[in-house]
């Protein structure tokens, strides 16, 4: 194939690449013989062929024609394409996605920002109003606050029971023989010594959904510190934050370089200690992680005090579903262990027929136990 | 290879064995043979990814063979396992006099072959279906990866099997668990969609060309508006073509003349959870009616 067109379709396959394509070498050679093989003319197959090629997921499946066209496209022409999935347009170079692996989640702007928006009065209990206020992470990593949590955890990760799967493993004693094994080390032995399968024990998963609004402010970093070290003890673990909206925070969060995770939470925090939303929260969470974060080995624990401002009936309806899909779900409520405390917060009240375990976790030692709690209810 | 000419002919023989496939598909189909790739499927439940298998092996007139995966499973039920009860027996005969060795006991006499080893050994290339692949664990995910980049496995006592023709592959996921890049990397991928009113169509006339063609119309106006209700479940097609077959054990001509009554208690074919039966009520069912003309 001529040169100029081998760099050009090379350089298609290094754009597709820069705008978060999972491609390698391999698709670029394949990449070009699939255009000799089609022809370069004929462009309707082989942007079929090429976008079979080039994609691995469905968002790359409907990004994909967008940009082909603006490649190959001469710009006057780019609007006048036909029946696309996202209408016409020019090449969306997003600084902020996490092309190259640099950045962490995409940022998540005021976008959803529809419902008490109006509603500025930031009330002393909950608000529905956004802030644009980010948080001061310095604390975060502060090694004397973390030692004692991390101590706490550490011991909860070492005794946290292996949950039983169905994938099997060896065993020397149990009820089912592991007839291969058996087999297989008696033959030329003559004798023959029984082995036996047993379910194989894995560590459950663990999702945290941390309440940062304001009304939480006086936990929030706390709650963080925990999930930074839960995160750090706990391959599984998968953390995010919510407020008026959620933001998934597990990469920035378990970071090893502790500056870098501060910057990275900085610049997701936008809307930290604002109001709170947490039923449209769970919502986006079912919508968008549940299915892919949430199965049967799955502890999900909430942080909250309750206080909700969204749509009432919602937070039950969203918990519900929640609960369907995970193990257990766990509600650690600071404000449970002040003296005659009652779960009065509409929003707590809604939760609480759908909770395994509804526990306080203003301080350490409470959390130790929640964690106690938790363990049994696994 | 792929010219548009062997597109409309794949195309052409897929309609004929009863699937309706998009021109993209028909390019990618061509595609796993000429560049070696396994195709990878994503869409809704319903959407008819794994007819795209059946198809295929229907056009290629060769065997199917299905793997599905579920939660545990492992290479014993996936890839082989020896015959313990005839390998007891033999050693059982062997004690009494006749004598065995080692390789014996463990020769192909013994082995079971499971799926994916199945697919490895067949004389003309299998198409294998690995239905489900997001239900499987990873480290079934990574042993798949392998396979199905060299197409040889090694057992331990019999040596290494390496296939004597290269199986179409097919994957399907429902999204339940989000796969890992590279084994979207190694596979073609296509993400099926709930059809286009056309398309829908088109299916629903290939397998049920009894059907009256205003029926059909209204059938797939129907549910293809159902679709942009807030429903717990959608309905896909297979849920469209098992409606469109109720109707037609009704007696039902047109939907208009048969009333809400009787559109509501075949509906169980359509929706498949309580809430989602629940919120389509006879005045719903009405407005639906009259907008499918």
């Amino acid at each position: 194939m001529e040169a100029t067109l081998t760099a050009k379709i090379t350089g298609f396959v290094a754009t597709i690449r820069e705008n978060g394509f999972a491609v390698g070498i391999n698709e670029s050679e394949d990449a070009l013989r699939i255009a000799e093989t089609i022809g370069i003319m004929a462009r309707t197959p082989l942007r079929d062929a090429w976008r079979g090629l080039l994609c691995g997921r469905a968002d790359e499946w409907h990004r994909f024609d967008d940009l082909f066209d603006s490649y190959w496209r001469p710009p006057n022409r780019q609007k006048l394409v036909e029946s696309r999935t996202s209408g016409g347009g020019a090449l969306r170079r997003d600084d902020s996605a996490p092309a190259g692996g640099k950045a962490g989640p995409a940022l998540q702007h005021g976008a959803d920002d529809t419902g008490a928006a109006g509603d500025s009065t930031a009330k002393a209990g909950a608000s529905g109003a956004e802030t644009l206020e980010t948080a001061d992470f310095r604390t975060l990593t502060d090694p004397e606050q973390t030692r004692a949590i991390d101590i706490i955890i550490r011991r909860f990760a070492r005794r946290l029971q292996r949950l039983k799967t169905r994938r099997e493993i060896a065993a020397t004693a149990g009820h089912r023989l592991h007839l291969r094994r058996t087999l297989r080390r008696g033959v030329g032995g003559g004798a023959h010594r029984l082995h036996f399968i047993a379910p194989r024990r894995t560590r459950p998963r663990l999702v945290l959904l941390l309440d940062v609004s304001r009304s939480m402010s006086l936990y929030s970093f706390f709650l963080l510190r925990i999930a930074r070290a839960l995160s750090m003890a706990l391959s599984d673990t998968h953390v995010f934050l919510y407020h008026t909206h959620l933001t998934h925070v597990s990469d920035a969060l378990a970071d090893p370089d502790p500056w870098r995770a501060q910057e990275r939470l900085a610049m997701l925090s936008a809307g930290w200690a604002g109001g709170t939303r947490i039923g449209e929260c769970l919502a986006e969470f079912n919508r968008k992680h549940a299915a892919r974060l949430v199965h049967k080995r799955t502890a999900i624990v909430i942080a909250s005090d309750g206080y909700d401002t969204g749509e009432p009936g919602l937070l039950g309806r969203e918990l519900h579903s929640l609960a369907g899909r995970a193990r257990r779900v766990v509600w650690l409520n600071p404000l449970k262990a002040a003296p005659g405390y009652a779960p009065a917060a509409r929003g707590m009240a809604e939760a609480l027929p759908h909770i395994d375990v509804f526990a306080p976790a203003h301080d350490l030692a409470s959390l130790d136990a929640a964690f106690s709690a938790l363990m049994a209810a696994l | 290879m792929e010219s548009s000419a062997a597109i409309s002919a794949l195309q052409a023989s897929l309609l004929n064995s009863g699937y309706v496939a998009a021109r993209g598909l028909a390019v990618t189909m061509l595609m796993m043979e000429s560049i070696g790739r396994p195709l990878l499927i994503e869409g809704d439940p319903g959407v008819g990814k794994t007819e795209v298998a059946k198809a295929l092996a229907r056009v290629k007139n060769t065997r199917l063979i299905r793997l599905q995966c579920y939660e545990g499973l492992d290479t014993y039920n996936a890839l082989y396992e020896w015959n313990y009860q005839r390998q007891l027996l033999a050693i059982k005969r062997a004690e009494s006099g006749a004598a065995i060795g080692d390789d014996e006991v463990f020769s192909e006499k013994y082995l079971l072959k499971r799926p994916l080893l199945e697919a490895l050994t067949q004389a003309t290339a299998p198409v294998l279906l690995i239905d489900e692949i997001d239900r499987a664990d990873a480290a079934f995910e990574a042993f798949l990866l392998e396979l199905l980049s060299d197409y040889q496995v090694s057992i331990p006592e019999l040596g290494t099997v390496t296939a004597t023709t290269i199986p179409f592959v097919v994957l399907t996921s429902n999204g339940t668990r989000d796969l890992s890049d590279a084994l979207r990397r190694r596979c073609l991928y296509h993400f099926l969609d709930y059809p286009s009113f056309e398309k829908e169509l088109a299916i629903l006339q290939t397998r049920l060309p009894q059907l009256q063609a205003r029926l059909a119309g209204q059938i797939v106006e129907f549910a293809q508006s159902l679709r942009r209700y807030d429903l717990k479940k959608k309905p896909g097609i297979a849920e469209t073509l098992d409606w469109a077959a109720s109707l037609l054990g009704l007696g039902i001509s047109t939907l208009d003349e048969a009333g809400p009554e009787q559109i509501q208690d075949s509906l169980a074919t359509l929706l498949k959870t309580r809430e989602d039966v629940l919120s389509i009520d006879h005045a719903t069912i009405n407005r639906l009616v009259a907008a499918a003309g």
